[in-house]
């Protein structure tokens, strides 16, 4: 195996203005744990609380679907693989990234209600958010139900960014970005 | 049936249910992952309650951050109390927040915007 380089990776991270990244399995802890480094990158940084929080809430968001995800998918923890980035681009926005494998099929129906999101202003955001809030949960589910997009797109300050790589056997990679 | 008294964590928020004073405080973060399982407990407790007794209801809210889940938690929670106020129940909501966190005062007055019980968001003193 060829030696990581180490250097072209923290050059890579500079030039993206990466604050924070991780790729493995997400555990319940190691949300947490990343989630209070975050906070505190935040504070430091003298990100507003609104910001903050905003930030927050998107890789909360982001991260426990990628869990709930692969519960679903009958996983267990170490197949709970996630790629997450959290960075601040030139303009001073946060960005946060999270990559992981889906079904294919799953992939395209969530890129097509992702693509739906992006095409909504604020007031309609709302509605569909408040709609989804007074659905019955379905029979089993101990979640959300489906209001963590609306959530992370109504925080967002641009339209979602998400695209779906397909991979072998049925799998795909999704890909999902949220400027705040 | 009794008092109810939950620690809090990093992820889950300290609620203490109190069936003298007809009491539920809740304070802290709020992200489980399991958000309808962490929950049971309160809204059983809640609906005991209720059905039990004919004491007045205040909840007091000291919450900092919900995921989406604690959020439909919570607006289980309202829609009992909102049952209830149609019945005649007194039933009172009171959020408190924190100058800087204009994000919780917004999501506090959004669920407001569905109840007709009084329901009172308060910011806290520095």
């Amino acid at each position: 195996m060829e030696s990581l380089d180490l250097y072209a990776l923290q050059q890579s991270y500079n030039q993206n203005g990466v604050m924070l990244c991780f790729n493995g399995p997400l555990t319940k802890s190691l949300i947490e744990e990343i989630g209070n480094a975050l906070r505190n990158y935040l504070q430091n940084e003298n990100a507003s609380a609104s910001t903050a929080m905003d930030v927050f809430a998107a890789y909360i968001e982001m991260t426990q679907n990628i869990r709930h995800y692969a519960a679903r998918q009958g996983w267990n923890d170490s197949q709970a693989i996630a790629t997450v980035v959290i960075a601040q681009d030139e303009a001073g926005h946060y960005t946060i990234s999270s990559g992981n494998i889906v079904d294919a099929e799953d992939g395209r129906h969530l890129l097509n209600r992702i693509h739906g999101l992006a095409g909504m202003d604020k007031a309609q955001l709302k509605t569909a958010y408040k709609e989804q809030l007074r659905k019955p949960r379905e029979e089993g589910a101990k979640t959300g139900a489906g209001l963590g997009l609306l959530d992370i797109a109504r925080k967002a300050t641009r339209p979602l960014i998400c695209s779906l790589r397909p991979l072998a056997d049925g799998l795909a990679f999704l890909s999902l970005i949220v400027v705040i | 049936m009794g008092d109810l008294k939950i620690e809090g964590t990093a992820s889950t928020p300290e609620i203490i249910c109190d069936y003298q004073a007809g009491s539920l405080k809740m304070s802290g973060d709020s992200y489980p992952e399991n958000s309808f399982e962490f929950f049971t407990p309160v809204l059983d407790w809640l609906e005991n309650f209720l059905c039990n007794t004919n004491t007045p209801v205040t909840v007091s809210l000291y919450l900092l951050y919900l995921n989406t889940s604690s959020v439909k938690a919570l607006m289980d929670i309202f829609d009992m109390l909102e049952e209830c106020f149609g019945k005649g129940r007194a039933v009172s909501v009171n959020w408190y927040y924190a100058a800087e966190n204009e994000r919780i005062a917004e999501l506090a007055a959004e669920f407001k915007e569905d109840c007709t019980f009084p329901f009172n968001i308060t910011q806290l003193e520095e």
